[in-house]
C-alpha cells in the first residue's frame, strides 16, 4: 500500500551528546558535513515520500531555518512538541496534520531509503510494520525479537547479549495509532513510542522487515567520528571515487595534501603544507592553517584551525577558533558523561560549539570541552570543563 | 504598489494557482484582492481586504475558465474598497485589467471616456484601461489590437494584463513596473511549454516553474498557447530565457509565526551566500567582478529607506578609503541632483524596483554618470538599466521589513569598497572579520536576549537609537525598524547630535539604545552621551561587544561577539530587528504586512 506522507521525530535535545547540543537538537549535529536530519529527509525523498512533517521542539529554530518550507521533492511541514515528554507524545502532536497511513522516523539517526522503502512497501491498513537490522552491540539500543516476521517482544538495552536485531526506529502505523499512543500508560510522565507498539503485539498485528543497508546512531559525542567514518565510507557525500570531495566553493592550496576519505565544505581554506585526513570533515566556512595535520577529525562549520595544529580523533562544534600550534594528540583515553566513566575510547577531545583555544594550548586523551570556554596559551586541558569557563595556567 | 498575476494552460487549477501566486504577492500590497477567469464568460470576484478574504469570498461562489488574472492592491487612487480592488471592467463586462502603477493623464481620459457615454465605477486610475479597450473594440479592432490602442494612450508607469471576453489569451505591456513571464512546466530548455505564467515577480509562480523571460518597457506580450512579445512599433521581439536559480521553498514560512522571525534567522545564511566565492582570507582578497574593478575617484549612494541606511554606511567605507563619498535619499537627488563630475552612482534597492531609486538613476545616467546597482533582485529593472550590478545574494525576503537584505548590503558594501578602493592593510583586518561573520551572526541569534528587553519597555513613550561613526546608520535602522512594525515613536541618532535638541525629549520613559562597540575614542564618546541621557532618568539598553566599560551605565545589555568595527554593525543591528519584532509581537501588531506600508514601493 502506498504512504506519501511521513513524520520525522527531531524535537528532542540529545542530552548524551552534550555539550554538543548547547545550540541544536542531535538531529542536526553533522554526519560528515550535513546534518544527520539531512540523510533522514534523503532517504525518505529517495523512497517516493512527497510530505514530510517534521515533529520539532528544542531549538527548533535551527531546524527550520535550515531546511525552510521543502526539501527536494517533498514539501516539508512543522509541528511543534512543546515540552519533550516523549517519542509517542511527540508524535501525537502530528496528530491534527497527519491522516492516512503514515512513516514514521527518527530524526537523529541515519537510515536508508531502502529500509523506508521496505517498511512502506510492507505495509496492510491496520498494522503496524518496522523495520529491524542486526547490529553485533545490539544491546546499546533497543532491541526486537522475532517469530518469523511477526514481532514478540521490545526490550530496551537489555542486560543480556543474546539480542542480535535491533529496533532501527522506522514504522509504518495506520491513523489508529494516535488512539493506541493516547491509552499507553506514561512512563516518568512520558509517552513512549516503543511502549505502544509493545502494547499492539498481543493483538499480532506487529510485523518486522529486515534490512541491511547504513544504519548509524551517535550515543556520545564521539560517536559523531564514527558516523562520519560510515558516511564517507557509504560515499554518500558525492560520487568522487577518489573518496576526496572539494566544494567548488572551498580553497584547497596546491601544496596541501588530503588523504582520503575527506570532505571539505564550500567557503573552506586550507593552507600549504597541511595534511587533511584520513576520517576529515571539514563544514563550511572553517579555515586550515599552514603546516596543521588533521586525522579522523570532525570539524563543525566556521572554525578557525591555526598553523602548525595536530588534531587527532577530535570533533569540534560550530565556530570553535583554534591558535597556532595547538594540539589535541589523540585517542585512546577515559571519558567521564555524568557518573560514568567511558575507559579507552578513541576520542583525543570533543570542544563544542566557540570554544576559543589560544596558541600553543594541547587537550588530554578523552577531553570534553563546553561551549563558550576561553583557553589561555599554552595550558594543558584534560577531563570536563564546564561551559564558558576560562581555563588559565 | 501592486502585485499582479495572470496565467495560462493550468485547467481546472486555474484560479488556485492564481490565489496562490497572490498569497506570494502579498508582500507588494494587501488591502484588497480580486481575481478574473475567462471560460464562456467573464467572471470576477474582488474584494477589500488581503487575499485571505478573497479566498473566503470565493468559496461562496463557483468560477472557471482556464485563463485569468489576479491582483493584490495597496492603494495609491482611492480607499481600499470592494469597488476599488481590481481586476476593473468595462461597462460591459467584457473586458478585466488588472495594473501596478500610476497612469498619470488618467483624468483627463476618465473626463473623455465619460462624455463619450462610459460609466465608472471606482476611484481608481486603472479603469479607463478597460474602457479604452472597450472603445476600441467598438471601433470593430481586433481584441489586440484593441489592447495596444488603448495602453499607446496611457502616461505614467504601468505593468497591466488584460483578458477579453470570447479571445482565449491575456494581454500585457509594461512600462516602468516590473513584469516577468513564466514558462511551462517546470523542465528546462522545453522548447514548446503548454503553461505561461505573467506577474509582477518571480515567487508568484516559481512553484511551477524556474525558465522566466523579463518584459522590457515599452513592450506589449501575448500569451495565447504560445507567446509573442513584441516592442511599441509591434515588431517581434527575440527574448532571453532565464533560469531562476533559487528554490521555491524559500517562499514559505516553514514554521515561523511570522516571516520576519524567519528571515532574522535567515541572516547568517545570507551573509554567507552574499561572501560565496568573494573573498580570500590568506590573500586578503576580493573578488566582485566588474564594479570591483572601477576605482572610483568619488562615489554618490542613492536610496531610500533601509537602503538609505545601507548607503549612509557605504559612503562611510569608502570616505575611510580615502574616496570621497555621500549618501542621497533617491527622491531628493532625482528633483535636485547635485553636480556628478566623474562620480560613480551607486543605487541601492533590494527589490531593484524601487521608482524613487530608478528615477534617481535615470536622472544621473541622463547627464553621463556611470552606474551601478547593489539589489537582491536578478533580472529587475534596477539590475538592466545600469551599468554594473552587485548583487547581494540574500534570497527572498517577503517581510515587509526589510531585514536579512540589510545584512546583505552591509556586506556587500564591504566586498564593493575593499575591492574598489582599500588598501591591502585594511582588506588583511576586514576579510577574516567578513568569514567569521556566519558564525557571529549565529551566535547572537542563539544568545540574544533581546526578547526580555522588549518586555521591559514594550509600553514606552518613545524610543531613541544613538551610535557614532558606522553603529550611526544602525541607530537609523534601529529605529525605522520599531517605527514600522511597532507603529510606536522611535528615532535613531549620531550620539553627538542628542544634546543639540532632542535631549528635551528624554525623560524615564524614553528608553535610549546606545550602539557601543570597540575601546577606542568612538567608544568613549559614546558612553558620554550615554551618561548625559542617564542624568535625565532614561533607562539605557547597551549594544556592544564587552571592549569598552558601557555595560557599567546600563540598565540591560546586548552583547555581540567582539569583532571588527564594520562587522559589529551588522551584529548589533540583529539585537535591534529582535527587540523591534519582540515590541512588535508583544503590541500584537501585524508584523509581516504593517498598515499603510509595502515592500517594494515602485510609485514615486
Amino acid at each position: 500500500m502506498a504512504i506519501s506522507t511521513a513524520v520525522v521525530l527531531a524535537a528532542g535535545e540529545g542530552t548524551r551528546l552534550r555539550p554538543l547540543t548547547r545550540n541544536r537538537p542531535k538531529p542536526m549535529l553533522p554526519a560528515a558535513n550535513q546534518p544527520i536530519l539531512q540523510h533522514v529527509l534523503d532517504a525518505l525523498v529517495e523512497s517516493g515520500i512527497d510530505r514530510i512533517v517534521v515533529v520539532v521542539g528544542y531549538r527548533r529554530e535551527r531546524v527550520q531555518e535550515h531546511f525552510g518550507s521543502r526539501y527536494r521533492s517533498a514539501r516539508l511541514e512543522y509541528v511543534v512538541q512543546e515540552k519533550q515528554l516523549g517519542s509517542g507524545h511527540a508524535l501525537l502532536q502530528a496528530r491534527s496534520v497527519a491522516d492516512g497511513p503514515l512513516v514514521v522516523v527518527n530524526g537523529d539517526q541515519l537510515v536508508d531509503s531502502e529500509a523506508v522503502s521496505r517498511v512502506v512497501d510492507a505495509y496492510e491498513p491496520g498494522e503496524t510494520v518496522m523495520a529491524v537490522v542486526e547490529r553485533p552491540d545490539a544491546n546499546r539500543y533497543g532491541v526486537v525479537r522475532l517469530e518469523e516476521d511477526a514481532v514478540v517482544e521490545l526490550v530496551e538495552k537489555p542486560d543480556d547479549d543474546a539480542y542480535r536485531l535491533i529496533n532501527a526506529g522506522i514504522y509504518a502505523f495506520g491513523p489508529e495509532i494516535f488512539g493506541a499512543i493516547e491509552e499507553t500508560p506514561r512512563r516518568d510522565g512520558e509517552l513512549i513510542l516503543p511502549d505502544t507498539i509493545e502494547r499492539t503485539i498481543a493483538a499480532g498485528s506487529v510485523r518486522a522487515v529486515r534490512t541491511d543497508g547504513l544504519w548509524a546512531d551517535a550515543t556520545y559525542p564521539w560517536d559523531l567520528l564514527d558516523v562520519a567514518e560510515e558516511v564517507l565510507a557509504g560515499g554518500r557525500t558525492g560520487s568522487d571515487p577518489d573518496g576526496i570531495w572539494i566544494d567548488p566553493d572551498a580553497r584547497v592550496h596546491e601544496q596541501a595534501t588530503l588523504q582520503p576519505p575527506v570532505v571539505v565544505g564550500p567557503d573552506c581554506e586550507i593552507g600549504p603544507s597541511s595534511v587533511v585526513g584520513p576520517t576529515v570533515a571539514l563544514a563550511e566556512n572553517s579555515t586550515v592553517g599552514s603546516n596543521v595535520t588533521l586525522s579522523r577529525v570532525v570539524v563543525d562549520a566556521d572554525c578557525r584551525i591555526g598553523h602548525g595544529s595536530t588534531l587527532l580523533d577530535a570533533v569540534l562544534g560550530q565556530n570553535v577558533h583554534l591558535g597556532p600550534a595547538v594540539t589535541v594528540a589523540g585517542g585512546p583515553g577515559d571519558v567521564s558523561v555524568g557518573n560514568r566513566i567511558f575507559e579507552e575510547e578513541a576520542l583525543g577531545a570533543v570542544l563544542a560549539d566557540r570554544v576559543d583555544v589560544g596558541g600553543g594550548a594541547s587537550f588530554e586523551p578523552g577531553s570534553l570541552v563546553g561551549p563558550g570556554v576561553r583557553v589561555a596559551t599554552g595550558v594543558v586541558v584534560g577531563g570536563n570543563v564546564g561551559e564558558g569557563a576560562e581555563v588559565r595556567r | 504598489m501592486c502585485g499582479i498575476i495572470g496565467c495560462f494552460g493550468r485547467g481546472d487549477d486555474t484560479l488556485d494557482t492564481l490565489v496562490d501566486g497572490l498569497e506570494k504577492l502579498e508582500y507588494r500590497g494587501y488591502d484588497s484582492a480580486g481575481v478574473a477567469l475567462a471560460g464562456e464568460t467573464l467572471a470576477v470576484c474582488k474584494t477589500a481586504g488581503t487575499v485571505e478574504e478573497l479566498r473566503s469570498a470565493l468559496g461562496a461562489r463557483s468560477m472557471a475558465g482556464h485563463v485569468g488574472i489576479g491582483h493584490t492592491r495597496w492603494s495609491t487612487h482611492g480607499p481600499p474598497t470592494d469597488e476599488n480592488a481590481h481586476p476593473h471592467l468595462d461597462c460591459e463586462g467584457e473586458v478585466a485589467v488588472v495594473h501596478n502603477g500610476i497612469i498619470e493623464n488618467y483624468q483627463p481620459l476618465r473626463d473623455e471616456l465619460e462624455a463619450a457615454g462610459h460609466r465608472f465605477t471606482s476611484d481608481t486610475d486603472t479603469e479607463v484601461v478597460p474602457h479604452l479597450v472597450e472603445e476600441a473594440l467598438a471601433a470593430g479592432e481586433s481584441p489586440e489590437r484593441a489592447f495596444r490602442s488603448a495602453v499607446e494612450r496611457l502616461e505614467g508607469s504601468y505593468a497591466i494584463v488584460a483578458l477579453v471576453e470570447g479571445h482565449d489569451g491575456l494581454f500585457a505591456a509594461r512600462n516602468d513596473s516590473p513584469l516577468v513571464i513564466g514558462l511551462g512546466d517546470g523542465t528546462a530548455g522545453d522548447p514548446n511549454p503548454e503553461q505561461f505564467f505573467i506577474a509582477s515577480d518571480v515567487p508568484a509562480f516559481r512553484a511551477f516553474t524556474d525558465q522566466v523571460i523579463y518584459l522590457d518597457d515599452g513592450e506589449f506580450a501575448h500569451l495565447d498557447g504560445g507567446l509573442t512579445v513584441t516592442d511599441a512599433e509591434g515588431n517581434r521581439q527575440s527574448k532571453a530565457v532565464n533560469t531562476i536559480e533559487w528554490a521555491a521553498t524559500e517562499t514559505g514560512k516553514s514554521g515561523y509565526e511570522h516571516f520576519m522571525l524567519k528571515e532574522i534567522h535567515e541572516q547568517p545564511r545570507a551573509i554567507r551566500q552574499c561572501l560565496r566565492g568573494r573573498v580570500d582570507e590568506r590573500s586578503a582578497t576580493v573578488d566582485v567582478g566588474e564594479p570591483g574593478e572601477l576605482s572610483p575617484t568619488g562615489v554618490q549612494f542613492l536610496a531610500c529607506g533601509t537602503s538609505y541606511h545601507a548607503a549612509l554606511y557605504g559612503a562611510a567605507l569608502f570616505r575611510d578609503a580615502g574616496v570621497p563619498a555621500q549618501a542621497f535619499y533617491a527622491h531628493e537627488y532625482a528633483t535636485a541632483p547635485p553636480p556628478i563630475g566623474d562620480d560613480l552612482v551607486v543605487g541601492i534597492s533590494q527589490s531593484g524596483e524601487t521608482a524613487d531609486t530608478l528615477s534617481a538613476l535615470r536622472e544621473a545616467a541622463n547627464r553621463g554618470a556611470r552606474t551601478v546597482a547593489l539589489t537582491n533582485t536578478v533580472g529587475s529593472t534596477m539590475d538592466r538599466e545600469c551599468d554594473h550590478t552587485l548583487y547581494i545574494r540574500s534570497g527572498p525576503e517577503i517581510g515587509v521589513a526589510a531585514t536579512k537584505t540589510f545584512a546583505g548590503q552591509l556586506v556587500a558594501l564591504n566586498l564593493f569598497s575593499l575591492a574598489a578602493a582599500e588598501r591591502a592593510t585594511t582588506r588583511r583586518a576586514v576579510v577574516p572579520a567578513l568569514r567569521d561573520l556566519p558564525g557571529d551572526a549565529q551566535q547572537v541569534l542563539d544568545e540574544s536576549n533581546a526578547e526580555a528587553v522588549a518586555a521591559e519597555y514594550d509600553s514606552a513613550k518613545s524610543y531613541f537609537f544613538i551610535g557614532r561613526g558606522l553603529q550611526f546608520p544602525v541607530a537609523l535602522e534601529g529605529a525605522l525598524k520599531l517605527k514600522e512594525i511597532s507603529y510606536e515613536h522611535a528615532e535613531g541618532f549620531a550620539a553627538g547630535e542628542l544634546k543639540h535638541g532632542t535631549l528635551a525629549l528624554v525623560d524615564d520613559q524614553t528608553p535610549v539604545f546606545a550602539l557601543v562597540v570597540g575601546d577606542g575614542e568612538k567608544a568613549r564618546k559614546t558612553i558620554g552621551n550615554i551618561k548625559e541621557v542617564e542624568a535625565r532618568d532614561a533607562p539605557v539598553v547597551v549594544v556592544t561587544d564587552g571592549q569598552n566599560d558601557a555595560a557599567r551605565y546600563a540598565d540591560h545589555v546586548l552583547r555581540v561577539p567582539a569583532s571588527h568595527p564594520r562587522a559589529a554593525a551588522i551584529l548589533g543591528n540583529i539585537q535591534l530587528q529582535l527587540v523591534a519584532y519582540h515590541v512588535a509581537d508583544r503590541l500584537g501588531r501585524s508584523i509581516d504586512r504593517p498598515r499603510n506600508l509595502a515592500k517594494s514601493v515602485t510609485v514615486e
